[in-house]
């Protein structure tokens, strides 16, 4: 008798799913996006390069979960954004369309066709509007996104996913210059991670992953960009520089 | 979702992207059988040279269909990334189709392959852009004359390519011209070149500038299809250089007194 035809098997069935892709996520690190009084700024720590994207024009990403599920969304989403770019204009390439209309639904039935792996991971989307406006974007495995007004996180442990959103929505962040936005993001990152309640939950899956910034730029790699509405490229994202991090680290450690 | 799901991985090629997206660069006028008269490139002067401190691009603003001018205010030198412009002479439509379908190709690779795209890369891309396009080039409704110049971010070097309608790629480390007024100018480049003041290569930018000023308006002098300046119209030949800074075009309110000062001798 297949499932299909007894509801509370297939509800039993997606419920143990959330779990599955919930635990697996776990040991995901964070990654905060933030406004900065010249755009958007997105950063995170990972053991090796591949958290942070560009995406479009306007538009860049940061990515948690298994790499070759965060790479099949971002190649995704990159397909769509070049493919309307070309068809009509870069001008009609906007995240809100892009999730709407493509990622969300697909996602959505990908979770609940419970013969199929579901994708683990959690994407944080920023773009600058025409105006040079922020917007900020969140999406869930199971293809439920949603917008934050001034920025936001995404990491494995709810907890410390909850309480950084909560603190980056008391920080002025678009009032800052890209340096501050960087030293007080990077801190977030930090004190976010010690909001979890037992050692065992601040490193998950990974005991010897840095709980400190300290810890943090000596074994991992410090991965972060900006989309900044002063360049004169049709590009805004740019990538912080080594130049740049070595200034972070001396401010923050 | 579907194309990429069913993907291993990706080429970073946004042209096979395109196609297995259904797009076709040509119509199928290709399988028409071959026009009586193949009609090369015509009406338009677009010219590159080295200079000192990168390579000067510029053209004309004037499109033509046969004696009619239908367009005073063409742009014929396009961005195509930060690092490379590409100036057309031919069937707009094709080129500046060309032109789209090159910049989205050059910034998908950078995007999904995580690197910018070796320069050998952009140059053979445009190069398979033409092949594609020869069956339309041959029954002459599409042919297309590009010159490509790039920075290589690797060497250091600007560099400039001219191509045949058939994809073939030729670089160049002086000067290049395309278009039906190129022949008025290609020998003052060449003379300058030789026995001017200074190489080409050596001159400062204001000169460059100049020079480039002075080739499309004698161009224009001697080629009803190659648009004059107009002043008065604030109407001027698009001026745009390319140098380890990536590309930059003279807006506007600069042209104004360059092409004064240009218009005067010395």
């Amino acid at each position: 008798m297949s499932m299909f035809e007894e509801p509370f098997r297939w509800m039993e069935a997606i419920s143990t799913r959330h779990s599955y892709v919930r635990e697996k996520l776990q040991s995901g690190q964070p990654v905060i996006a933030v406004p900065y009084q010249d755009g958007a700024l997105i950063l995170s720590f990972s053991p090796q390069p591949g958290k942070i994207f560009e995406v479009y024009d306007r538009i860049a990403m940061g990515g948690m979960g298994h790499p070759a599920d965060v790479e099949r969304l971002r190649m995704t989403l990159l397909d769509m954004a070049h493919l309307e770019g070309f068809n009509r204009s870069s001008q009609d390439v906007n995240i809100a369309r892009m999730l709407q209309f493509g990622i969300a639904p697909s996602l959505k039935q990908n979770f609940e066709e419970i013969m199929r792996a579901p994708y683990l991971i959690k994407l944080l989307l920023l773009e600058l509007d025409r105006n040079g406006h922020p917007n900020f974007f969140r999406l869930n495995y199971d293809g439920y996104w949603e917008t934050l007004k001034n920025g936001g996180a995404i990491a494995g442990d709810e907890k410390v996913m909850a309480w950084i959103d909560k603190k980056i929505e008391e920080t002025p962040f678009a009032t800052f210059p890209l340096e501050k936005a960087l030293v007080k993001a990077c801190k977030l990152w930090q004190e976010g991670k010690q909001q979890a309640v037992s050692d065992e939950d601040k490193n998950g899956d990974d005991p010897a992953a840095p709980i400190t910034l300290k810890e943090a730029f000596e074994k991992w790699t410090l991965e972060a960009g900006v989309l900044c509405a002063q360049t004169k490229r049709k590009s805004i994202y740019r990538k912080i520089d080594a130049g740049e991090i070595e200034k972070l680290k001396t401010a923050v450690l | 979702m579907k194309s990429s799901q069913d993907r291993i991985q990706s080429s970073g090629d946004f042209f096979d992207l395109l196609q297995r997206s259904g797009y076709r660069l040509h119509s199928h006028l290709e399988n028409a059988g071959a026009g009586e008269r193949t009609i090369l490139p015509q009406a338009t002067t677009v010219l590159a040279f080295h200079y000192k401190d990168g390579v000067l691009m510029a053209g004309d603003r004037r499109a033509t269909a046969g004696n009619s001018i239908m367009y005073e205010r063409c742009e014929k030198v396009i961005p195509i990334d930060d690092y490379s412009l590409m100036a057309i002479a031919g069937v707009p439509a094709t080129a500046f189709e060309m032109a789209r379908i090159l910049s989205h190709n050059f910034e998908y690779f950078r995007r999904s392959q995580m690197q910018p795209m070796s320069t050998e890369g952009k140059i053979r891309a445009l190069s398979k852009l033409l092949k594609d396009n020869v069956g339309m080039a041959l029954q002459g409704v599409g042919a297309v004359s590009p010159i490509l110049t790039t920075y290589d971010l690797r060497t250091q070097k600007p560099l400039i390519y001219f191509y045949d309608i058939l994809g073939a790629e030729f670089q160049v480390n002086t000067h290049s011209a395309t278009g039906s007024g190129s022949p008025m100018i290609r020998g003052i480049m060449e003379h300058e070149n030789l026995w001017g003041k200074k190489p080409l290569a050596e001159l400062s930018e204001m000169d460059a500038i100049k020079l480039a000023i002075r080739l499309l308006q004698t161009a224009a002098q001697f080629d009803s299809a190659t648009g004059h300046a107009r002043p008065k119209d604030k109407l001027f030949p698009v001026i745009a250089k390319v140098t380890k800074d990536g590309y930059h075009f003279f807006p506007e309110k600069e042209m104004t007194e360059l092409f004064k000062k240009s218009m005067s001798r010395g």
